[in-house]
């Protein structure tokens, strides 16, 4: 059993990274994620209507989804776009909000990297800084994946 | 099946910000996977790191303020153990930012399955990364 190795040496920073190839070309992927009434179409998990309130797409400017689940709860996504670079990566920030726009849950970043592959694409989602802002300024480092492990771990021990 | 919520928390966020805050560091992380093994003193703990018992200690009060250790109340002999709930709480979390993306992905996979059917007929997504590759499908 050697489970402090398995942790120390994890270099991964990141909390969440998911990969998926889509059969798309990329421009086609990034107006998908990129242009309201695209996105509206497939953003949020099954059976959740997304309305888009507000998506300025540009760095510094802010947007606002309004997600109804299928039992009818209501929530609301909110965030900046920090980075937009059309057609290969976008980062924003990330957060639940309730009604008024106050955060349900940490500020998190999101990056989206699309690469060409061929005629397909893949795309990289990072999410991080599941700790507050303040958290994230005063620790300066993000934490590791083998925090799923160790609660797996626990959970059999 | 569908989730009823897609990510949000049952813990207050507050209180998430300091499990995870916590998780940032890489040494708590150490220590958190040393006390997996079964509980052990400061000490003990200490030994494995080039690091003061202080500096230690400090760490351990971060992983106590959130939950994610107790320790025992003897004077000298004060053990450290593991509290599986807040780990398992911010593991939960995860999963379901995982999963909102999974299914989102799924979604996304065929509405653009979609889109190139009917591509074609769009004239703004004729794209010329595409013909830069020469070739569908």
């Amino acid at each position: 059993m050697d489970a402090e190795n398995s942790v120390v040496t994890e270099p991964q920073e990141r909390v969440l990274v998911i990969e998926r190839v889509f059969d798309a070309p990329r421009a086609l992927v990034f107006k998908a994620w990129t242009e309201p009434e695209r996105m509206v179409r497939w953003f949020g998990p099954l059976g959740f209507t997304t309305t888009v309130l507000k998506a300025d797409f540009q760095p510094g400017g802010g947007y606002r989804f309004h997600m109804r689940s299928p039992e009818g709860a209501d929530h609301w996504l909110q965030g900046v776009y920090r980075e937009v670079v059309e057609p290969e990566r976008l980062i924003s920030t990330f957060c639940w909000a309730d009604a008024n726009g106050n955060p349900t849950g940490p500020e998190t970043l999101l990056t989206v990297t699309l690469d060409e592959r061929g005629a397909k694409t893949r795309l990289t989602l990072h999410q991080s800084g599941f700790e507050s802002v303040t958290a994230r300024d005063a620790h300066n480092g993000g934490w590791s994946s083998s925090l799923e492990r160790l609660a797996e771990y626990l959970a059999k021990a | 099946m569908v989730q009823q919520q897609p990510v949000q928390q049952q813990s207050s966020p507050d209180r998430l910000s300091t499990i995870f805050g916590a998780l940032s560091d890489p040494t708590r992380r150490a220590i958190l996977a040393r006390l997996a093994a079964g509980e052990t003193s400061v000490t003990k703990l200490a030994a494995p790191f080039e690091m003061s018992l202080p500096a230690i200690s400090k760490h351990l009060k971060v992983l106590e303020r959130a939950g994610l250790i107790a320790r025992g109340r003897e004077a000298q002999w004060r053990p450290c153990r593991l509290e599986a709930g807040p780990l398992k709480d911010a593991s939960d979390f995860l999963q379901r930012y995982r999963r909102f993306w999974e299914e989102s992905f799924d979604r996304l996979e065929d509405y653009l399955r979609e889109l190139k059917m009917r591509e074609p007929k769009i004239p703004e997504l004729k794209i010329k990364e595409q013909k830069k590759n020469g070739r569908r499908k």
